[in-house]
């Protein structure tokens, strides 16, 4: 038999489903639920499919304002979201998270080319996909999103066309 | 594994800066046959069980590469421009026992007889430091089979490769969907797609586990000790022997030499950063085409004041980093492409440049799409695809397991004002000098990008792709082959170091590494790191015994 020593690594490379905190250590609450409604807007939850929100992506986004390579971004990300709320008041509404779906859009279209939409939106994909150990991804959801299976190790054949490769090449002389 | 020690003052036969891929080969050579050596190695001695695929960690942070950009490296197109910080991957590699060889791909092209004597048989270019080896295929052939057989590399014969003594020792690893398709495309346009060889092992073999096609072989680290690097072959054998130490988080800082122009020994940081001196009989540099350069020059003296073993000036010119090309394509049916190693298909029709085509360049085409999820969503859909709402997430979850990439590895040409010099503006954290890379294309690797890109897209189409993309040719800014700095050659005048990879100006020091290369093959460089090692090794070992060094 083999040593399997690896065994350990694949236990610690694993998803863990239980690393999300209850609370938020860095934005406020108003901060959470327009970041919330922006990422929702980045990446839709659907019937089919769940999107961002469904991964707590503004969980990862709450634990990378403490990180030192997220330090640059963080007061560009934090005025943009007030200017979302700002805008939100503007139209009459309490927040950016209160307004309608399509007037959320039509806002954010108006500040998609600002440094603090690339930035968020950025970190936005980042909570989605980045190991659940980082805060976001939760349940595995931006695997799920990609269809990604994310298991430690795959056996071939790994997809359609190398699954039906022998029908394939059997035309070969 | 307990290792012999060799204590402060004692000499020793060989110390050996760096243990990546021709390192590793050096110390289990030379300590097999029975030398006493000390290994020299920046980063630390990292154990498989540490290798992750968080990539956030891996790919955005560059958490394998153990700070090799601590040093700030700057970057300019000519020396006529300023300096500038450069923000991502110039001159990239790992710091760490097992060096680069841990996180590469592992794939294993070997060179051909034309790459060794292609100044020849082309004849000059005009702006570039085009010239052949100072050796032939022939010569480097029964150690590219020993590169098969001691580290382990899966593969099978194609239609143009070079002659083979021996056989591979282990067969092709399973075939992707990525091959397939580039099969397909291959026959439809009468071109050939063959296996790509891999230093992966397609099953158990000395000791070591197969591949079990966890999708995370270029930028990570394999956990299963099933990617051939050094870290997982040679150096626990090189350990093994009883007379090799491999001293991990020891970073050398200067070659030392005394009044009759002789290496005495390597000055070195310990990892408390206490300076310290391992007294050596011979000293050889195998540190990367990037770290070679930078130890040489800071072993400047009175005697070398060019730096060491750069009477010719060519210390740092010439580097050569290989350039690429692609297209992507979307497929009806799921790839996975994910899943297993990153190539498993390669078109060789394009290796040997033509003159038809106007310019000089050649090289081979693989199917791939080494992307995991962030990297993808980040930046790899088409140009038309919104980057954000529902189209977005649409393309998000069909475009990662229904996509793949037809990449082509090309020659860089070898420029003399393409270089890595000492930036004194940018100092490390002990002081030294960072790294500045000089670069600008060559026209014909310019050219030769752009019509490897077509010919990517031709085979895109061909391989029956409902959506084709690309995205724009760039001149090359760094890369991860650092080749040629300290060029090998006859004419001391011309070159760096002997056939033998024995400096010109220093009778006991030896470089081998990427920095050796003359030219710069088609774009995977490690297989002849390795059988140049393996070659140098044996020579050096002949050297010693018969005193000649």
């Amino acid at each position: 038999m083999l040593e399997i020593p690896w065994l350990a690594a694949l236990a610690s490379c694993r998803r863990d489903d239980e690393t999300n905190a209850d609370g938020f250590a860095a934005l406020t609450p108003a901060e959470v639920k327009s970041m919330r409604a922006f990422a929702a807007q980045i990446i839709p939850s659907d019937k089919s499919l769940p999107g961002a929100d469904e991964a707590d992506a503004v969980h990862f986004i709450d634990r990378a304002f403490g990180k030192p390579f997220f330090a640059d971004i963080v007061p560009v990300v934090r005025a943009g979201l007030a200017n979302l709320d700002a805008r939100a008041r503007a139209l009459g509404e309490r927040d950016f998270a209160s307004l309608s779906s399509g007037r959320q859009v039509a806002i954010m279209r108006q500040v998609e080319r600002t440094p603090f939409f690339l930035a968020a939106r950025m970190l936005v994909v980042v909570g989605t996909f980045a190991d659940s150990a980082y805060g976001g991804n939760k349940r595995g959801a931006g695997w799920t999103i990609v269809g990604c299976e994310h298991e430690p190790t795959y056996a071939s054949p790994f997809g359609w066309y190398d699954a039906h490769e022998e029908a394939d090449t059997k035309h070969d002389a | 594994m307990t290792q012999r020690t060799y204590g402060e003052g004692e000499t020793v036969d060989f110390v050996i800066v760096g243990s990546g891929a021709a390192g590793g080969v050096l110390a289990k050579e030379l300590a097999t046959a029975g030398f006493s050596v000390v290994v020299l190695e920046a980063g630390p001695w990292q154990q498989p069980s540490q290798f992750t695929h968080d990539e956030l960690a891996v790919e955005r942070e560059n958490a394998m590469l153990n700070l090799a950009f601590e040093p700030i490296q700057t970057i300019r197109g000519s020396e006529a421009e300023p300096a500038r910080r450069n923000a991502g991957r110039a001159l990239a590699y790992r710091r760490g026992v097992g060096g680069s060889s841990v996180h590469f791909a592992a794939n294993y092209w070997r060179f051909r007889p034309v790459d060794f004597k292609e100044r020849s048989k082309w004849g000059p270019i005009s702006g570039s430091g085009f010239a052949d080896w100072p050796l032939t295929y022939e010569e480097l052939e029964p150690y590219y089979t020993k590169v098969d057989w001691e580290i382990g590399v899966s593969g099978a014969p194609g239609p143009f490769d070079p002659p083979r003594s021996r056989a591979y020792p282990l067969p092709p690893l399973p075939n992707k969907s990525s091959g397939v398709l580039l099969e397909r495309a291959a026959r439809a346009l009468g071109l050939h797609a063959q296996p790509s060889p891999l230093a992966i092992l397609s099953k158990q073999y000395d000791g070591r586990s197969p591949c079990l096609a966890c999708g995370h072989c270029s930028l990570y680290g394999c956990e299963f000790g099933a990617k051939s690097s050094t870290l997982a072959t040679v150096i626990p054998k090189a350990v093994a022997t009883g007379k090799c130490e491999v001293r991990a988080e020891s970073t050398a800082f200067r070659v030392e030499t005394n009044t009759k122009g002789r290496a005495t020994g390597v000055m070195y940081w310990d990892r408390e950063g206490k300076e310290r001196r391992q007294r050596a009989r011979a000293v050889i540099v195998a540190a990367n085409g990037a770290e070679t350069t930078r130890l040489l020059l800071l072993s400047a003296s009175s005697a070398f004041p060019q730096g060491l073993a750069n009477s010719s000036g060519n210390v740092g010119r010439y580097i050569m980093f290989n350039g690429h090309a692609s297209t992507f394509g979307r497929f009806d049916h799921p790839l996975n492409e994910y899943k297993g190693p990153v190539a498993s298909r390669t078109v060789h029709d394009f290796y040997d440049a033509d003159a038809k085509r106007g310019f000089y360049g050649g090289g081979g085409i693989d199917a791939r799409f080494n992307y995991q999820p962030i990297g993808f969503a980040l930046g790899v859909l088409p140009d038309d695809v919104p980057t954000w709402g529902p189209e977005y997430k649409r393309a998000l979850a069909d475009y990662f397991t229904h996509s793949v990439r037809f990449y082509a590895h090309i020659t860089s040409l070898p420029v003399a004002s393409n270089t890595v010099t000492l930036d004194h503006d940018h100092p490390d954290r002990w002081g030294r000098p960072g790294l500045c890379l000089t670069y600008t294309d060559h026209p014909d690797d310019m050219k030769a990008k752009q019509w490897f890109r077509d010919r990517t897209e031709e085979l895109m189409h061909a391989a029956g792709a409902t959506r084709v993309w690309t995205q724009p040719i760039l001149p090359i800014d760094g890369g991860v082959h650092l080749l040629g700095t300290a060029r090998m050659g006859d004419d001391p005048r011309e070159s760096v170091v002997d056939r033998y990879h024995r400096a010109h100006d220093v009778p006991n020091l030896f470089i081998c590494d990427g920095s050796n290369f003359v030219t710069s093959g088609r774009g995977q460089p490690t297989m002849t790191i390795q059988a140049l090692a393996f070659r140098a090794a044996e020579h050096i070992g002949r050297l010693a015994r018969s005193h000649e060094i």
